[in-house]
């Protein structure tokens, strides 16, 4: 059940943030200009606070669940964590600042924030995976970590697809078909490419997953009913966020 | 280890600056948008929009310098996850996942469904940020309180495992220290607001009425705050350790007194925390504390009088000095708490040099660097935009705007 809980709130994360970092890794191809980069970081606005906290439940369990691993697993990735880390900061507040002045350069200079910061953590993510999933260490592990980063970033093109409308929603659709069909393509398709990479992320997330030693500490028996609990009223939390940005967007958020 | 020690100070004391704001303003704004949803009046929803983008940009930092601290336990201390992880894990496990999961989820609710949701619901979600982010704070300070206090727990092939979890959550150096902290907050927030309201009387901006109102909200929960953060900090001192309470008096005798004591118990060693920081934070903390007593006091008599408030402008330039003055003292007394801890990481069970990760020195230099330069960037940069925005007013304000339309984008067929 241990392995269920953390296996839980691992793979959520992969599938939901892995589409705000692919969305602000393709930033530069979706949006155009200003006007249109803004309304694409506001396909993922409303999303991106509620996305990351599946990590940052990730890391609880880790430490409440599995600490022997989590000490292993971090300290034994030090350099690698510390730079995703990083490359989580530079993202959150690129997004967190580009709005909040009007100047055209402040804002450039923070959307380049957010594709650095998209960047960092696709390419951590590629080289901690393969890291994990392969044993592969330094420059061999460069072009699995850059085969992760491009599912990232198609990822988060099929989610922009979902979210967009018009030339934006076109762009994003490039690589499922969409371009050039315009509005006679049908949501479905979107949904499907959607779901198919889901299901690439959380089989190379799965996968990495049963490389690890996982040994649950003895908490467990006291922790995992709680955690049980939780986790409905966690997901209709999500839920509710999902529902109410279910439509697309139709112009820029307050980011 | 200095390394490691000053990485996690940094990281630390920078987000716990962040989220005493936080916690402060997110109550205000609850109770002000909680005025705006049940009267419906206009100049108190303009109030909670205002007070509300100074709390999100404020937020975001705290976010990011928490999100920087909870994966540095397991990068540079997973000697002290591995062993007490089974014990205080479990509260940081509940934290995320009944405080930080929840607040965030919401908070992104509350933001982006601004006029997208119903005002009940919409008040509802703000209520629901601000006891999440007293639960986050209940919960960190249970698991702080376990390294200060250890109870609940037994010795273990090596470990400790958690046998008694109410014992953990009544501990009483966690329990105390978690009121201390939010009164604490409370009195940041409180200063806050009033400052910057004290700034707009004084400079005559346009918008009297509203800073009038907000100068005597801040005031109003600033004093009592001190009260309570000064009932609570006493009765700390109850469940001080007695290494610390010997550095705070200074002693020659209670010193060798407290470290006789040690030595009986745990063998040689030395084993009394730097009695230079812990006098230094504690007494910081202390004369502060009077400052802003006297301060919020003497303001809360003056704001009876409405002439006071519309033009005393001696008055308002002090309030708008005082902003900085209880985020001084919170690291003070956060310095006090937890230099007083040294040399222990979990006091009596774990050494802060046994909780140390086997990484190397060329690799905690280059986190602390990394992260010493972009958080010290972004900090300056925040606290210029705080400022910047408090000072544009009300008017500037982007939080709650109604959605600019986009132009259409031409159908394509």
């Amino acid at each position: 059940m241990e392995i269920f809980i953390l296996a839980f709130f691992a793979l959520g994360y992969l599938v939901l943030a892995g589409a705000d970092i692919g969305v602000g890794m393709t930033l530069p191809y979706l949006g155009r200009s200003a006007a249109e980069r803004r309304e694409v970081i506001a396909a993922i606005a409303p999303f991106f606070l509620g996305n990351e906290v599946w990590l940052v439940a990730t890391g609880g369990v880790l430490v409440g669940l599995f600490p022997e691993l989590e000490g292993e697993l971090l300290s034994g990735n030090y350099t690698l964590v510390v730079t995703l880390l990083l490359a989580w900061v530079v993202r959150d507040m690129g997004l967190w600042l580009r709005g909040r002045l009007p100047g055209s350069g402040w804002q450039t200079f923070w959307d380049g924030a957010v594709v650095a910061g998209s960047w960092g953590l696709a390419l951590s993510w590629g080289l901690l995976l393969s890291h994990v999933l392969l044993g592969m260490e330094g420059p061999v592990a460069v072009l699995p970590a850059l085969v992760l980063a491009a599912l990232f970033a198609t990822h988060g093109l099929t989610f922009a697809a979902l979210r967009l409308r018009g030339v934006l929603r076109e762009r994003a659709a490039v690589l499922s078909g969409g371009a050039g069909h315009g509005s006679s393509v049908g949501p479905g398709v979107d949904v499907r490419t959607y779901a198919l990479t889901s299901a690439a992320l959380l089989t190379v997330g799965t996968l990495a997953g049963l490389q690890l030693p996982l040994h649950p500490g003895p908490a467990g028996s006291f922790l995992v009913p709680v955690i049980l609990v939780l986790i409905p009223p966690l997901v209709a939390a999500q839920g509710w966020v999902w529902w109410t940005f279910r439509h697309r967007v139709t112009g820029p958020s307050y980011l | 280890m200095d390394l490691a020690r000053l990485q996690f100070a940094l990281t630390a004391g920078a987000h716990f600056l962040f989220v005493a704001l936080t916690l402060g303003l997110a109550t205000l704004v609850a109770v002000v948008q909680t005025r705006a949803t049940s009267t419906g009046s206009p100049l108190h929803m303009r109030m909670t929009r205002f007070w509300g983008q100074l709390y999100i940009i404020n937020y975001a930092m705290g976010i990011v310098t928490g999100l920087v601290m909870e994966f540095q336990l397991g990068l540079s201390w997973s000697g002290l996850t591995e062993y007490a992880g089974n014990v205080f894990g479990s509260a940081l496990a509940i934290e995320t996942l009944v405080a930080f999961f929840i607040e965030s989820t919401f908070l992104g609710l509350w933001i982006f469904g601004w006029n997208k949701l119903n005002r009940w619901a919409h008040l509802a979600l703000i209520w629901i940020v601000t006891l999440t982010a007293y639960a986050s704070a209940f919960w960190i300070m249970i698991a702080n309180g376990f390294l200060q206090n250890p109870v609940g727990h037994v010795v273990e092939g090596g470990t400790l495992r958690l046998v008694d979890f109410g014992a953990m959550v009544a501990n009483p150096a966690a329990q105390v220290a978690f009121l201390h902290i939010l009164s604490g907050a409370m009195i940041v927030g409180g200063f806050f607001m009033a400052g910057v309201s004290a700034y707009h009387l004084r400079k005559r901006t346009d918008e009297q009425d509203f800073f009038r109102k907000s100068l005597r909200i801040g005031i109003g929960v600033a004093l009592p705050a001190t009260f309570f953060a000064a009932s609570f900090g006493g009765m700390s001192f109850e469940t001080l350790q007695p290494t610390k309470i010997a550095a705070w008096v200074g002693s020659p005798e209670r010193l060798a007194e407290a470290q006789a004591q040690m030595v009986a118990r745990f063998g040689p060693g030395d084993y009394l925390p730097p009695v230079e920081w812990v006098q230094g934070g504690g007494l910081t903390m202390v004369i502060l504390f009077v400052v802003m007593m006297l301060v919020a006091t003497v303001s809360c008599v003056l704001m009876a009088f409405r002439a006071a408030v519309r033009g005393f402008r001696l008055w308002h330039g002090l309030l708008t000095l005082m902003i900085p003055v209880p985020f001084v003292t919170m690291i003070a007394g956060w310095i006090f708490r937890e230099m007083g801890r040294q040399p222990w990481a979990v006091y009596g069970l774990l050494k802060t040099a046994d909780a140390m990760s086997p990484v190397t020195e060329a690799q905690m230099r280059f986190s602390i660097t990394a992260f010493a330069a972009v958080f010290s960037v972004l900090i300056v940069i925040n606290y210029w935009l705080l400022a910047r925005h408090a000072r544009r007013g009300p008017g500037a304000v982007a939080l709650g705007d109604r959605p600019i339309d986009a132009p259409v984008p031409a159908p394509t067929f």
